[in-house]
């Protein structure tokens, strides 16, 4: 993947979110009187976003229009981008199931789940880390942080 | 000072913080050695366990892991000549050729060796300067701290990034982050949409786990075709060529102590990091030895050179933290974060509000490596062994550790969502060449830079003339200005150096 084109897209998109950040007085509500206004600092950040996102696309740009091929750090190798796809999608669902099936019950499935992705196939340690795992956290985290993990609720 | 210090010993010989210490000495070398985890990603993961700790214990905790993953960092470079810490790169060459040729053993007693002394030297010279220095920053008004921070915020984002806009660009990201939320100065909320989970801004910890830790697990995911490699300590039939002996040990110790000074001086100086003081006294080691020759062939006097520039970078990168409320690479800012959830406001002011705390913490640090000595030496079997796990027991544990470190800082669902596009936004960045780490010091600097600049603000008026009538404001924007220039300087000398390289390969 040409990293260059990426920049080009990324810096219009920022610079587009800083134009609307520099125009728009909806950004913030309420707030006391200062000698600083609440819109002050985030106005400078923008302007300078601006700056920096444009000068990043003009040098793409440039090599772009020079008809250049992309080199060194401008290549974007996708090999094995599948697998960090698979690796949100369980990292979502465990988000979406602990609140209901409990930390301690879809932890080991979610564990086993990112080993076999990584190719892991003895399963008799898998299965026993993935269940020892989540316990010691548990039990740790409830007896020495006072930090209660989400428990089944359905 | 003195009694401060003896004080800060009577805290620290407790039960409690000597634990610590233990703990992560030896959770610093496991995951230093295991490679696609850095010492960054181990504190990151500790981190929210010493929330409910006393900050003596955990902050002193996070600093032995800090020192212990930057050594671990070389066990896997000697070994299987994979770094497991960047920092680590020189240590590469030179000590798996002695791997190669059945000297591992000294290798790691060298790197070991070395790593200690320079990281002993570096502490107290932390401890010996810190506290003055802090004297003299006093001194600054907010006037004068509004033009350190962008000092700060120009000299890292310029000299950490892939390129000098990509650098400071993920600087202005990170400040734009940190400004969501309710303002500190009038309480106004911006950037929130209406939606109130966003008025009290991102939480530090999951931004922090996924920004830094997340995206390493996302590269050993994309890896994980890449066969397995065992490390194994190769034994020579000859003893001595299983460690060092105490006059190998004096005839690089010269160096060692030139190189530890490096490593300091560079630490101390923001965004410039371990590796490159490992890179300039390497240097600087091989041109002025007898023996230049045998650099990257399994030099012992290189790996000590190496070894302690970069972990004497430790020790003196928490100089701009705790005098100028800088920190000075990722790990320090990381380490920043501690001290702030902890109570402690990194400024000179912590040496006179947490007088007790912060010398206990100095103590700590000295501590440390006399634990790292004897654990490192007692257990170089045991960490080898851990860091040879397969990297599927590995990661789903790391997995689960970020998703519960997450949790843990506001006991909050909405902060695993928070984990899970931080995680995303960090790899972004990493594909298209902004630095998290700068991303990360943005965000943690932008509150002291809007207080102060509000400061300063209130105290000149309208004579915005008086925002230059301090010689420490001319003397900021000169070093701003020296930073970026020499910068660029540098890059441009190293793109035509690269250049001229390509073309001979294409000529050959």
């Amino acid at each position: 993947m040409d990293r260059r084109k990426i920049d080009v897209a990324l810096s219009t998109l920022l610079i587009i979110l800083s134009v609307i950040i520099l125009t728009n007085d909806n950004l913030v509500e309420g707030g006391a009187e200062s000698d600083l206004s609440s819109m002050f600092l985030p106005r400078v950040v923008a302007s300078l976003i601006i700056i920096f996102a444009a000068t990043i696309a003009i040098q793409s740009l440039k090599t772009l229009s020079q008809g250049a091929q992309p080199e060194g750090s401008e290549v974007i190798i996708t090999n094995g981008f599948s697998g960090i796809f698979v690796y949100i999608g369980i990292f979502i669902a465990y988000w979406l199931a602990v609140p209901y099936i409990g930390f301690l019950v879809a932890t080991p499935f979610v564990m086993i789940a990112v080993a076999i992705l990584l190719g892991g196939r003895n399963w008799v340690p898998i299965v026993a880390t993935s269940i020892v795992t989540p316990l010691l956290i548990y039990y740790g985290s409830r007896e020495f942080l006072r930090v209660f993990l989400p428990t089944w609720s359905l | 000072m003195f009694d401060n210090i003896i004080n800060g010993f009577s805290q620290i010989l407790a039960v409690g913080p000597i634990l610590g210490i233990i703990l992560g000495v030896v959770i610093g070398i496991t995951f230093g050695a295991i490679p696609g985890i850095s010492a960054i990603m181990a504190i990151a993961i500790i981190l929210p366990m010493t929330f409910y700790v006393d900050p003596i214990i955990g902050i002193t905790m996070l600093l032995a892991v800090y020192k212990s993953g930057i050594y671990g960092g070389s066990i896997s470079a000697i070994l299987i000549n994979t770094p497991g810490a960047a920092a680590s790169f020189l240590t590469a060459q030179d000590g798996h050729a002695l791997t190669k040729a059945g000297k591992a053993g000294k290798a790691l007693d060298m790197s070991l060796f070395a790593s200690i002394t320079g990281e002993m030297l570096a502490t107290l010279v932390l401890i010996l300067v810190a506290a003055p220095f802090s004297l003299i920053s006093l001194q600054a008004g907010p006037i004068e701290k509004v033009f350190l921070l962008l000092f700060a915020f120009t000299v890292i984002g310029t000299m950490a990034g892939e390129s000098i806009p990509r650098g400071l660009l993920s600087c202005c990201l990170g400040m734009l982050f940190a400004m969501v939320g309710m303002s500190s100065i009038t309480g106004a909320s911006r950037f929130t949409f209406g939606y109130t989970e966003l008025m009290g801004g991102f939480t530090f910890t999951p931004m922090l786990i996924g920004i830094l830790v997340m995206p390493e697990v996302f590269n050993v995911i994309r890896r994980r075709r890449t066969p397995h490699h065992e490390m194994m300590i190769t034994h020579s039939p000859n003893p001595a060529d299983n460690r060092i002996s105490f006059k190998e040990f004096r005839s690089v110790f010269g160096t060692i102590l030139k190189s530890s000074g490096i490593g300091t001086f560079v630490g101390a100086l923001p965004g410039l990091g371990s590796s490159t003081a490992a890179f300039i006294a390497y240097s600087e080691a091989k041109r002025t030895s007898k023996k230049p020759d045998e650099y990257g062939k399994g030099s012992v006097e290189g790996i000590a050179a190496a070894e302690s520039a970069n972990n004497a970078v430790c020790g003196s990168s928490l100089i701009p933290m705790l005098t100028l409320s800088i920190p000075g690479d990722d790990v320090a800012a990381l380490l920043m974060g501690a001290f702030l959830i902890h109570g402690l406001t990194p400024g000179p002011m912590i040496f006179f509000e947490h007088t007790e705390t912060i010398y206990a913490i100095f103590a700590g640090f000295l501590l440390t490596d006399l634990f790292l000595l004897g654990i490192a030496r007692a257990g170089f079997k045991f960490f080898v062994k851990m860091a040879s796990l397969r990297r599927y027991y590995i990661f789903p544990c790391v997995t689960v550790f970020a998703f519960a470190g997450a949790f843990t800082a506001g006991q909050n669902m909405n902060d695993i969502l928070i984990l899970i596009l931080f995680t995303i936004m960090g790899y972004g960045m990493r594909l298209v060449g902004l630095n998290p780490a700068v991303f990360i010091i943005g965000f943690i600097l932008t509150p002291f830079l809007e207080q102060n600049l509000d400061q300063a603000v209130a105290i000149v008026g309208t004579e915005y003339h008086l925002f230059f009538a301090s010689p420490f404001s001319w003397v900021f924007i000169a070093l701003s200005a020296f930073f970026v220039i020499s910068s660029m300087r540098m890059r441009r000398k190293a793109k035509a150096a690269t250049l001229i390289t390509l073309a001979k390969r294409k000529a050959a």
